[in-house]
């Protein structure tokens, strides 16, 4: 029944969370001021009569916002000054205020576009509130001692997720500010986003409980808005609450310190590394006003425009990835067809010449055939392959030979000859030996060869630019830079062919890269 | 006994038939195309004339923008060669911590490698756009930025901003070798200088680097070549713009080449890369085999 120490700091960090979340989400943590009303006044004294009359100007105009539900406050600004005559005159400004504050909740039950959004992310944070406050529950191991595993468990995926939650909450602050800023200035300024009637409901909603009506429009436009608790505020509470969590779980500090900067680093490569692949993602669904007006730029797409797939696929996408696929299904059988007899002779025999043909393979990895652009074309025009598939497929094929030896040359070395010597003596000649037995064995690392053929000749774009002119030979990558014609870019379907384009490769890349790199390095090289 | 019976003398060069005459047709020849090209008289409709000596090299070398990309092709190489091999043994060193979530970690690494150049090119000529860009967006919505910044102010910052995406997509290769070579390195030795009392950066000297070096040399090397050889970023993002002063040998030798219709000074600037590559590749082969030769 003893709690343990540990138990009761991560209690501890957990309620903290919880705290800190909970804060978030119902702290008025959203100010909008509207000047709903400005009276200038000039050559008055407080008290005199002019200033009697604008006052009751005022009063007049906060009767009828009172009127109508909404409530305001005055202010007065008075600045004294002295005129040619040498006499002090004042200049009076009234102005009728509005001060709101509202917090994440208010926001949610709005109407705003993309609270979906937010609403799936406060489902998380509720979720990974209740798991830790089960968690702590559970920790106390007070009457669920058969259920301590459970307990531990809820802990844990508790704490994770309320740290999660911790970082949407900033996210969401954040983000929720935007939208409510450009949406409105948006609107008020008569350049309506998209969804506009359903914007100037919800900040109707939100900021006037409903009682601007009408008026709305002309009420927002003189309003700003802001976060309270600005993101580099919150960062450090962050930050000490993400040290703090580690710190329990290791134990230490200076551990806990080291396996935060640890996580910290993770984080920001992950970052940045993915950044342009959202940026990818979220542009290839943008309109194409979204996609070049920052103005209209959110975070995530208004609408998600699934049209842009159709269209990009009516202006002969499909046929360039077929084209990709053709290209390097054939570069990759011949590079293959070619390079595994080659291997096989290079691991299994001697012959006069070897070393010879070694030094040309290292060697010709090293060729690009970039720098042989006008020799690759003219040679192309000899073979009448110019602007033909059956050309770009016998270069890459050429082009990738020398990488796909050398690493299938590898693999085969380290693959013992026993097997095949022992097939020879029973009569196999070395081909059947080849086939029926090494090849098998060699399964993985041929596959690997495979694929890297394949992404090679996927990914190609010198080639295919200058030697493919007409549009049903282009290849992906060629195809989708019709979409970048130097006068106008149309960002939104060059992202969306581009999307389709990388999708399959960067998941076939997924598949190998772990013997990709051994074959590239330690492996390809041992003899 | 690492070999199997050869019936023939002549069986060893059947197997190799296909792949010589593959590599012979389409890779040996247009080297040599180019090299009689790059000595004859070009029209502009690519009609080739007589031997005219060394009047190509001569015209390529003296033209004006010369200098500036060669200059541009040394700083591109050295900087994006350099810089991405220290960043990726520091990502590789990070991703080789066991951690959660590493597997996820190293899955991400891997993107930037396997997209094609084009469409990094292009997404990055979005993000650094200065009307509608991405970065502005993001910076703004994040409260950094109050008003759009220019990011392609002048050409030299254009320039930057290519060598930063080659080095963007360079990263993940080297890291990848490096982690190949990290994980053939036997725990004991780090386990032993520890119970001697050496602290991480004693490790790193004097275990990590030399054991790593290997991996290392051989990633340097391909990725000269392959920096050297990169097309889509420079023509995707300036092509070489205002006047080559972006252009690297690579980029230049296609403006020329296929732009400009100059093709006799485009082979000889061929040639010129075709032996700096050559210089390269012999390097790297002499690597090789010497290793090869240590086992």
């Amino acid at each position: 029944m003893m709690v343990r120490r540990r138990n009761l700091s991560a209690l501890a960090a957990a309620l903290l969370l919880i705290v800190v979340s909970a804060a978030l989400l119902f702290l008025p943590v959203y100010h909008f001021e509207a000047n709903v009303y400005t009276k200038r006044s000039g050559n008055t004294f407080v008290g005199d009569e002019r200033y009697q009359a604008a006052r009751a100007e005022i009063d007049a105009m906060v009767a009828d916002y009172t009127a109508r539900g909404i409530e305001t406050e005055v202010t007065e600004e008075i600045t004294e000054r002295v005129n040619s005559k040498g006499d002090t005159t004042s200049l009076i400004v009234f102005k009728v205020n509005k001060t709101v504050r509202c917090s994440g909740w208010d926001f949610l039950k709005t109407g705003f576009p993309s609270s979906v959004l937010l609403k799936i992310m406060l489902g998380l944070e509720a979720l990974g509130l209740l798991l830790a406050l089960a968690g702590c529950v559970g920790s106390l191991d007070v009457l669920w001692r058969d259920l301590k595993g459970f307990a531990r468990f809820l802990r844990t995926s508790g704490a994770a997720l309320a740290l999660a939650a911790m970082f949407l909450s900033v996210i969401f602050v954040l983000y929720t500010n935007v939208i409510i800023n450009r949406q409105i200035s948006l609107y008020a300024a008569g350049v309506a986003p998209s969804p506009g009637e359903r914007v100037l409901a919800a900040a109707d909603a939100l900021i006037y409980q409903g009682a601007g009506g009408e008026d709305t429009a002309t009420l927002l436009k003189s309003t700003s808005s802001s976060v309270i608790w600005t993101w580099w505020l919150q960062l450090p509470v962050l930050l000490g609450l993400t040290l703090c969590l580690t710190l329990v779980r290791a134990g230490r500090i200076d551990k806990a310190l080291q396996r935060g900067l640890l996580y910290a680093f993770v984080v920001v490569v992950c970052v940045v590394t993915l950044y342009p692949f959202v940026i990818m993602f979220t542009s290839a669904f943008r309109t194409d006003a979204e996609a070049t007006d920052i103005n209209f730029q959110y975070m995530f797409p208004v609408n998600w425009m699934w049209g842009n797939l159709n269209h990009i696929l009516s202006r002969g996408v499909l046929r360039y990835l077929l084209n990709s696929l053709i290209l390097s299904t054939g570069a990759t059988t011949l590079a293959l067809l070619c390079g595994i007899p080659a291997a096989y002779a290079m691991a299994r025999m001697r012959f006069k010449g070897r070393k010879l043909f070694m030094g040309f393979v290292i060697m010709s990895q090293m060729f690009s055939p970039v720098v042989l652009l006008v020799g690759i074309s003219r040679l192309m025009m000899n073979l009448n392959m110019n602007d033909t598939l059956p050309g770009l497929i016998f270069i890459n094929a050429a082009f990738n030979q020398a990488f796909a030896i050398w690493l299938l040359r590898g693999t085969f070395v380290s693959i013992s000859p026993e097997m095949e010597q022992a097939a020879c003596i029973d009569g196999c000649n070395s081909v059947s030996a080849l086939i029926r037995v090494l090849l098998p064995m060699a399964a993985p690392g041929i596959v690997t060869t495979l694929i890297f053929v394949f992404i090679n000749s996927w990914n190609e774009y010198t080639i295919s630019t200058v030697l493919i002119n007409s549009d049903v030979n282009r290849p992906i990558t060629v195809g989708l830079t019709q979409f970048a014609a130097f006068s106008m870019i149309q960002w939104n379907y060059l992202f969306m062919s581009s999307l389709l384009a990388t999708i399959p490769v960067v998941i076939l890349f997924m598949l190998i890269e772990k013997h990709l790199v051994s074959g590239l390095t330690s492996g390809g090289v041992k003899g | 006994m690492n070999q199997i019976l050869i019936r023939h003398k002549w069986e060893p060069y059947l197997w190799l038939l296909p792949s010589i005459l593959l590599m012979g047709i389409f890779v040996v020849y247009p080297i040599c195309i180019v090299f009689k090209l790059s000595f004859s008289e070009i029209s502009r409709s690519g009609v080739v004339g007589e031997f005219n000596g060394l009047d190509n090299y001569i015209t390529a070398v003296t033209a004006p923008e010369f200098g500036s990309v060669m200059l541009n092709t040394l700083i591109w190489v050295v900087s994006v060669v350099g810089i991405s091999t220290l960043l990726g043994f520091i990502v590789a060193l990070v991703l080789n911590a066991e951690f959660v979530g590493r597997k996820i970690a190293r899955s991400i690494i891997v993107f930037p490698w396997a997209t094609t150049l084009v469409v990094q090119a292009s997404v990055w000529k979005y993000i650094i756009n200065y009307e509608y860009g991405a970065l502005n967006n993001t910076l703004l919505n994040l409260g950094v930025l109050s008003q759009s910044v220019n990011w392609r102010s002048t050409y030299v910052v254009d320039f930057i901003w290519e060598c930063g995406i080659g080095i963007f997509v360079t990263v993940p290769f080297v890291t990848f070798c490096v982690l190949a070579g990290l994980q053939s390195i036997d725990v004991s030795y780090y386990e032993a200088a520890t119970v001697d009392g050496a602290d991480f950066w004693m490790k790193l000297r004097n275990i990590t680097i030399p054991l790593v070096r290997p991996s290392l040399t051989v990633s340097t090397v391909l990725n000269i070549i392959y920096v050297f050889n990169s097309f889509p970023i420079i023509y995707t993002i300036t092509r070489g713009a205002p006047a080559h002063k972006t252009d690297t040998l690579v980029t230049y030798l296609y403006m020329l080449a296929f732009s400009e219709q100059r093709k006799g000074p485009a082979t000889a600037l061929s040639v010129v890369g075709f032996v700096i590559l050559c210089l390269c590749a012999g390097l790297y082969m002499i690597v090789t085999m010497r290793k090869e030769g240590d086992e």
